[in-house]
């Protein structure tokens, strides 16, 4: 059975060609030529939508400012190491940090924290495995490093107030992992790695280890670093523990029990 | 390291106005997109000239509070810049990606007030949050859609705006305009074509398109 001529169809879903038995019958058994009337259809119906769209406000000066800080606090942060060459496990962190610092020159353009999907030391995670507080230590020798070496001039910094470094959780496939940190100006960095694909999304939450309460602070999308406000009053002393969970489109926004990622907030 | 090439250009004026039919010369896409993904600031400020606004739609006429949405505005952009190399321009336009990343911010921000909604009743469980808003995979489809309208041939574009802004059939068209009427098909043809193609590569929905398109295309 041939289609419809595509014209047809076009002029069909612009609602101006009257659709006449012929039309009709064909329609009624092509589902190809019916899904594709339905689509231009929609896209007409858009198209027409599409006229209040051509002149619309510029944002306020303020938002771009805000973007501007922003994203001088994140380069104000020390990068994150880069993967390390396997090599034995007595080498020197002075040693680790000029590695990083020769794998990150193809970052040029003067932006810290160019995330990249997998980059993520895992050095620096089986460091804080073994001593929690380690990550913290390292973090901080790195922030006096960018100011006093590499940096090309001093940004404002970003204050962490706390961080966590993420582990696998449960039976989430071990080499995932992530760091979160929490600055003054309120919100959650997130770095993660390794993430497995769900068939959802994936969602932040902060909990209380105590009572177990947690609330949201909000859902990832694919990149490796997220940036997230937190509510201002936020009890972090409290709701020290951040948990990255895996959802499902389930029209229910409760914590779905499926944690793949968790860490404690110390600092 | 190329970045010199931008000597000379007024690094904060405003360039292009994106979901807009006001015909301004666009400095070409890919060289934006290309500069944006190198890290190169000036691409960040022209992005934002063309999306913001945008975005900022996409953010306002989905969430009631206004600084809610100038906020989402802003850390959209913000990740945007700092997930830059995780834009893949073989996957679908800036624009699309900016607005994906828009799109779940004001999602979130939906389900927290949802939350909080929630809270305050007690009493029951809503089926489905009261929403105020147009659905934002509906705004983002329109955006979309504009966008494609905006960069259309100039010929197509002008067929298209009168079929949809006045209502005019083929006939119509070419009896105003003078075209004749096969020419006005094919430029309606070819711009329907155009919007539907853009519509299904960065569009919002993420779920199957309105019934049963066959999934090879």
């Amino acid at each position: 059975m041939p289609h419809l001529d595509h014209d047809r169809l076009v002029f069909l879903a612009l609602g101006e060609t009257e659709a006449d038995a012929a039309d009709s019958t064909h329609l009624g058994t092509c589902a190809h030529c019916r899904a594709e009337v339905e689509s231009l259809q929609h896209v007409a119906g858009l198209g027409a939508d599409a006229q209040g769209l051509h002149d619309l406000p510029d944002p306020p000066e303020h938002v771009w400012q805000g973007i501007v800080a922003e994203i001088r606090a994140a380069e104000a942060l020390p990068t994150l190491p880069g993967p390390r060459p396997e090599r034995s496990p007595g080498g020197h962190a002075s040693d680790e940090r000029r590695v990083d610092r020769s794998g990150d020159a193809d970052g040029a353009g003067g932006v810290v924290l160019a995330p990249r999907r997998g980059r993520w030391s895992r050095w620096a995670v089986t460091a804080a495995t073994a001593v929690a507080a380690a990550v913290v230590g390292v973090v901080g020798t790195l922030v006096v490093l960018d100011g006093t070496g590499s940096a090309p001039e001093p940004a404002p910094r970003q204050v962490v107030l706390a961080s966590a470094a993420l582990k696998a959780y449960g039976e989430t496939p071990p080499d995932a992992n992530g760091e979160a940190r929490v600055f003054d100006n309120g919100r959650l960095h997130l770095h993660l790695a390794n993430l497995p694909d769900v068939p959802g999304y994936y969602e932040v939450w902060l909990i209380n280890p105590r009572n177990m309460e947690m609330f949201s602070v909000g859902v990832l999308g694919d990149a490796t670093d997220e940036l997230l406000p937190l509510p201002p009053n936020a009890d972090l002393e409290a709701y020290s523990v951040v948990d990255v969970s895996a959802e499902a489109y389930d029209n229910n926004t409760a914590h779905s029990g499926r944690s793949l990622l968790r860490g404690t907030l110390t600092g | 390291m190329a970045v010199g090439a931008t000597v000379g250009h007024a690094p904060w004026k405003a360039s292009c106005p994106v979901t807009a039919a006001r015909r301004e010369p666009d400095p070409p896409e890919d060289d934006l997109v290309a500069r944006f993904r190198a890290g190169e600031e000036l691409a960040l400020r022209q992005a934002y000239d063309r999306y913001g606004r945008a975005v900022l739609h996409l953010a306002t006429s989905t969430l009631a509070n206004r600084s809610d949405a100038e906020d989402v505005t802003q850390t959209t952009f913000v990740a945007a810049w700092l997930g830059r190399d995780t834009f893949d321009p073989d996957k679908g336009s800036l624009v699309g990606w900016l607005l994906g990343i828009a799109r779940r911010k004001v999602i979130d921000r939906l389900r927290a007030s949802a939350r909080e909604t929630r809270v305050v009743e007690t009493v029951r469980q809503l089926p489905e949050p009261a929403r105020t808003g147009p659905d934002p995979d509906t705004v983002v489809d329109r955006l979309v859609v504009a966008d494609e309208l905006a960069r259309l041939p100039d010929d197509q574009r002008r067929m298209l705006e009168l079929a949809f802004f006045d209502d005019l059939t083929h006939q119509q068209i070419a009896a105003t305009t003078g075209v004749p009427l096969g020419t006005v098909k094919s430029h309606i043809r070819r711009g329907m074509a155009s919007l539907k193609r853009r519509w299904e590569v960065d569009g919002a929905a993420p779920g199957p398109r309105p019934a049963g398109l066959p999934g090879a295309r």
